[in-house]
């Protein structure tokens, strides 16, 4: 399966193209609030997060999908969780992204939502970097981010039953279709 | 101006961090590969220059058909590129095809790096290598030639250029093997690795030995233990060798006795490998998909949480429907201004004033109180 592997070089390095531009992005309008000569770029800074964000969101899966089927999969520990911080990196990414979707660009105008925003595309951005180190790991045998001092051991992972994962994806699911549901209740009600 | 210095800076930074194109700088792995790799890339006489390096082989110039033999290769005045990597070949001939040992009768037992391939890959220290190979003889009686070939990087390389280095044929005399010759059975190859932490015996299985004793060392040191063996079969042992932690080799050697001939055999190294891992496929899946709805569901609660009111939903259009109303009456009222000014009557008794006939009552005639205030 060479060119499932050719293939997941190349998404993978799409996913951390595109996810360092949202992180990046968010973080930068995000300081614009405070930081006055970025306010002039504020919605270009805006805008380019959002668009990476709907690009990343589409890369992810296309990195488990060609990871899983690449000749790299040996089914190991490390590879257990290269598939957990992608799951966790598209989960902070969808978040940004509903985020934006939901409010618009005037969101950055209320700090809450702004600094919840910002914290989604950091945890992204973090969890994308960690999938790289990760990844390095396996093809180099090592990583830019050897040099940390508490850089964790990729060589375990928790690994939870099934069943119970089962459950957690069906509660996660039914979480966002009620905060979902409320919000545009709450909304409702306002206006 | 200043941005625009800075950017391209970045951007010139960027590309010469960029390391150049060349062709698997970091090796290609442990494989079974022919001489040059099959007379690819680095057979190429333009991308590749005669390596400086001094092969030393130590080898046995007679051997017994079908008995273990070792192939000791020394490696010297390397002149490897920054990550000291050699590329080592064990080969049968120097075709480019049908090169490897196997295809001229031997078998390999173990690789240098514990594996049963004829290439591997070593780091050099000091600019010296040394690794062995441990090999069952072929059957077919006569001489037989094996080589070695090197290829490696050089750290003044400016033509990205592979050096190769190589052997003339190293010739072998087999021999018929004396009758009840204690050996190893012909198949048998060495376990390439254990767990960490696994103290489970290893199979040996043997031809013609009356009895076996099996001595481990730790990679490095150099005395040496006897370990305890178990006949369990004929001709098969079970040995108990300490278990290993972390990525410590051991190495054993085996001595297989007939009578009062014994067969002192090359020394076998064994690898750790990291604990058995019960995680599978569907369940990193399942993990992955579960961990990314709760945190989303998590995200999108707390937005919900932290959502001011007054806050729009994107797709909320009421404030363009207010404004389209607003507008329309806009554009309808100066009409009705016209009718209703056009009826009011003026009169010169109450200067600025305007008499209304429908509604009898007097109103600000708007001509005179413009800028009235002035």
């Amino acid at each position: 399966m060479m060119f499932v592997t050719a293939l997941h070089h190349l998404v993978v390095g799409l996913v951390a193209g595109s996810g360092v531009i949202m992180g990046v992005c968010a973080i930068l309008t995000w300081l614009s609030t405070y930081i006055t000569n970025l306010e002039s770029s504020k919605t270009t800074l805006d805008r380019a997060a959002y668009v990476a964000s709907i690009f990343t969101l589409v890369v992810i899966p296309l990195a488990i999908i060609s990871g899983y089927y690449s000749s790299t999969n040996s089914g190991g520990a490390i590879f257990y969780n290269k598939f957990i911080f992608s799951g966790i990196a598209f989960g902070f990414s969808a978040s940004y992204f509903i985020g934006r979707f939901r409010f618009g660009p005037e969101l950055w105008r209320y700090s809450s939502l702004a600094n919840l925003q910002m914290f989604s595309a950091l945890f992204a951005l973090t969890s994308i970097i960690i999938l790289g180190s990760i990844g390095s790991k396996i093809t180099l045998g090592e990583s830019t981010l050897d040099i940390l001092p508490f850089w964790p051991d990729f060589m375990n992972s928790i690994v939870i039953n099934q069943w119970f994962s089962l459950i957690l994806a069906i509660f996660g699911l039914i979480s966002v279709v009620i905060s979902l549901r409320s919000s545009s209740m709450k909304f409702y009600l306002n206006d | 101006m200043k941005s625009r210095i800075i950017t391209l800076s970045a951007i010139l930074i960027l590309l010469l961090a960029t390391s150049s194109g060349v062709a698997n700088p970091g090796g290609k792995g442990d494989s079974n590969r022919d001489y040059t790799c099959g007379g690819s890339c680095h057979g190429d006489p333009s991308l590749s220059s005669t390596s400086s390096a001094i092969i030393d082989v130590e080898m046995s110039s007679t051997a017994y058909s079908s008995t273990t033999t070792e192939v000791s290769v020394s490696i010297s005045n390397l002149d490897t590129s920054d990550n000291g990597l050699v590329g080592i070949f064990l080969l049968g001939s120097k075709n480019g095809n049908g090169d490897h040992p196997e295809d001229y009768g031997w078998t390999i037992i173990q690789d240098p790096n514990g594996g049963t391939s004829n290439y591997v890959e070593v780091v050099s220290s000091e600019n010296q290598v040394t690794v062995s190979w441990v090999l069952l003889v072929p059957e077919d009686l006569g001489v037989k030639e094996i080589y070695i070939s090197i290829h490696h990087g050089s750290y003044y390389n400016h033509n990205n250029k592979a050096f190769i280095g190589e052997t003339d044929a190293i010739a072998v005399n087999i021999e018929p093997i004396p009758e009840n010759y204690p050996t190893l059975a012909d198949g048998w190859t060495s376990p390439e690795e254990r767990i960490s932490g696994d103290s489970s015996t290893i199979t040996i299985r043997t031809v013609n030995t009356e009895s076996l004793e099996v001595y481990w060392r730790l990679s490095g040191e150099t005395r040496s233990h006897e370990a305890t063996v178990e006949m369990v079969a004929d001709q098969e042992w079970e040995v108990s060798l300490p278990a290993t932690l972390g990525d410590t080799r051991i190495e054993y050697q085996m001595v297989a006795s007939m009578g009062d001939f014994s067969n002192i055999m090359p020394w076998l190294s064994m690898g750790t490998s990291e604990p058995y891992f019960d995680g599978t496929s569907l369940g990193a899946n399942l993990q992955s998909i579960s961990f990314a709805l709760i945190i989303l569901g998590f995200m999108v609660s707390l937005q919900s949480w932290f959502a001011p009111r007054g806050v729009k939903k994107i797709i909320d259009n009421t404030e363009e429907v207010d404004n389209s109303i607003i507008e329309y009456q806009e554009s309808t009222t100066p009409e009705l201004d016209e009718k209703y000014w056009s009826r009011l009557i003026k009169s010169d008794e109450n200067p600025g004033w305007l008499w209304d006939p429908i509604e009898n009552e007097w109103v600000a005639d708007p001509e005179l109180s413009k800028g009235g205030d002035e």
